[in-house]
């Protein structure tokens, strides 16, 4: 089933090298990356033109100040700066852009509500409408606007991963921060949704993707309790979830917490049969990663 | 102050758009939008999902005068979430009975696209929800709106500080946008249908999940400008067989109502099914605005065609803080 799969990933590869978020589409840093780091974790032999051109794709992109954009269309420094540095992070040839990348990452703050708004809040007894502290400071989709839980995560891995060379920079503090604020915006019971566990006193529930994510990010602080329970969580709900990006992320969440994920291996397998994935990009790479039996990109 | 209007003016942070706001009075360029004399809206009854829908559809389309031969026809139902306990998305039968039915009319092609507000995982939603099934088999193509390619588009109105928005590709292709939205109340912006629908048009990849900044805008004034700025004409198809009250979108109760709505103009769309829920649709902040400039919202300015609204009026309950809105003006 993983050579089937690899091959649909690279029916989507565009003549230049990138990969849309399906094939046709057109090339954009999100699945351009993921297909990258999928391919990085096969035989050397295997797909390495396909790999080298979806690098090249990736260098030919990158912002003057280290950040990479959304796609040829919206071209300024984006989220997928961090899936970027991940794809690249582990090589020599790229290492000076991986930092580049992870610096410019360390400057973009998630912001909070002004003062104002804090205020009337604070005055009309609505300062209760989610359950989360907008004190905590994470990484956000948009520039300059509020952290959420999955781009906090990509960021989370991306600058762990560098950061013992990323020293005389507040990388300790980013961390420290964005740990906490994954941490506040954990579902009651465990796991995570996109970022919101509360809204006017009804309790929203966790996603299996998201959570996983949230949990691989987090990995470097596997023994905590808000950790272990929410892999329970994730096992179980990633087991009633239909799609491969759930089965994919949470088989790659077992792995790099060291559990058997081959139960959800099965499942990828045959969600694969039935679906295909819908064909998207996302999903193929991150089956490949999670089907395969080398080193997790994911870990720490 | 009420949650409500503090959550338009702040929205956890649209403050500096308020003020924006209040420093300018022209939010549109009278010009640039012609409204109908009047805007014509059908009901009709459909007591059930297990009926045939596609009949129903039919009806409605012709009623409304729509021509559909030879166009693409992009549906949108509302997929921002699932909840197996509860009634959430536009039901699969009515996309199903669309499908079915803009086919039969002759549509060149006929798609269906979402970009969910919450999730990025297409393929739990449409599984989860049944439309999965749906699409397969009626070889329908689905476009995830989150992740599709996009091109930039001028705001055409300025309630936001939104200069252009990027939209998916697949609207800027074809020749028809179809609205389908759940008959909901919705817990900030008073009610979800045609227009506030449209949210799930804006592509995540670029704005986020969920949506977040088109909050921290103001709920009212973006739905504001998404609507101005379509590049595409509309049509209007809401499931109102089995709606929502209370604390709408997502944890509401179920309501049966035994209706889909019909039309081409939005703001009367939406107005109508504000009645069918004894809601005021003038004190509805978007829908009040849009009447101004995007369609009409008067009554007497809406040709209500098919069933008699007041005949199918349901008294949907809403969350302590709209209930002005239940305070009919007219």
């Amino acid at each position: 089933m993983l050579d089937r799969i690899i091959a649909t990933l690279l029916e989507n590869q565009n003549a230049d090298g990138g990969y849309g978020s399906l094939r046709g589409k057109r090339s954009n840093t999100e699945s351009t990356a993921l297909a990258v780091t999928a391919l990085k974790t096969l035989a050397e032999s295997s797909a390495a033109e396909n790999r080298k051109r979806g690098i090249d794709w990736l260098v030919q992109r990158q912002n003057k100040e280290g950040s990479w954009p959304l796609n040829e269309t919206v071209k300024q420094g984006s989220w997928t700066t961090a899936l970027a540095i991940t794809a690249l992070s582990d090589s020599q040839e790229h290492d000076e852009r991986a930092l580049a990348a992870a610096r410019w990452l360390l400057e973009q703050e998630g912001s909070k509500p002004g003062i104002l708004a804090e205020i009337i809040l604070w005055a009309t007894g609505k300062s209760n409408v989610n359950k989360l502290n907008k004190d905590l400071i994470g990484w956000s989709w948009v520039p300059n606007s509020f952290s959420w839980v999955e781009p906090t995560s990509y960021a989370l891995i991306a600058v762990k991963k560098l950061r013992p060379r990323l020293a005389g920079t507040n990388v300790d503090e980013r961390i420290r921060q964005a740990d906490a604020m994954i941490y506040d915006r954990m579902c009651n019971g465990g796991g995570w949704n996109y970022g919101n566990s509360k809204v006017l006193d009804y309790a929203l529930w966790p996603y299996p993707d998201i959570t996983a994510l949230a949990l691989i990010a987090m990995q470097d602080r596997a023994r905590e309790k808000a950790n272990q329970e929410s892999l329970q969580v994730l096992t179980k709900i990633a087991r009633e979830t239909d799609s491969g990006l759930a089965l994919c992320w949470a088989a790659i969440c077992l792995n790099v917490y060291g559990q058997d994920n081959s139960e959800f291996q099965r499942m990828i397998d045959k969600r694969f049969a039935a679906s295909k994935f819908l064909g998207e990009t996302k999903s193929l790479a991150l089956a490949i990663i999670a089907l395969g039996d080398k080193a997790n990109p994911f870990r720490i | 102050m009420r949650r409500r209007d503090f959550l338009k003016y702040t929205a956890l942070g649209s403050l500096s758009t308020t003020l924006a706001n209040c420093r300018s009075s022209v939010r549109w360029q009278p010009e640039a939008f012609r409204k109908k004399a009047s805007s014509r809206v059908a009901i009709l009854a459909a007591k059930s999902y297990d009926q045939s829908l596609k009949d129903v559809i039919l009806r409605g389309i012709k009623l409304c005068a729509l021509q559909v031969t030879g166009k693409r026809v992009v549906l949108k139902p509302n997929l921002v979430e699932f909840d197996p306990k509860g009634v959430i998305n536009t039901n699969p039968a009515v996309i199903e009975a669309a499908i079915d039915a803009f086919r039969s009319l002759g549509a060149a092609e006929v798609i269906v696209a979402e970009g969910p507000g919450h999730r990025r995982d297409n393929e739990y939603l449409l599984s989860a929800s049944g439309l999965y099934d749906v699409i397969r088999e009626h070889k329908v193509r689905y476009v995830d709106l989150n992740s599709d390619d996009v091109r930039a588009t001028p705001v055409r109105s300025s309630f936001t500080n939104f200069k252009e928005l990027y939209l998916p590709e697949t609207l800027f292709n074809a020749d028809l946008l179809v609205s389908m939205p759940k008959l909901k109340t919705h817990h900030w912006a008073g009610v979800t249908l045609s227009m506030k629908n449209l949210f799930g048009i804006v592509p995540g990849t670029v704005y986020g999940w969920p949506k977040n900044i088109l909050h921290w805008q103001g709920i009212d004034n973006s739905i504001l400008d998404i609507n101005s700025s379509l590049p595409l004409p509309q049509f209007s198809i809401v499931d109102g067989i089995v709606g929502m009250e209370g604390n709408g979108p997502l944890q509401g109760q179920a309501k049966n109502s035994g209706v889909l709505i019909f039309g081409d103009d939005f703001v009367s769309v939406d107005a109508s099914a504000a009645r069918l829920m004894k809601l005021e649709p003038r004190k509805v902040i978007h829908l009040a605005k849009a009447g101004e400039f995007l369609g009409n919202l008067n009554y007497e300015k809406i040709e209500q065609i098919g069933e008699k609204l007041e005949s199918l009026q349901q008294d949907f309950s809403v969350i302590e803080d709209l209930k002005d809105l239940k305070k009919i003006t007219g």
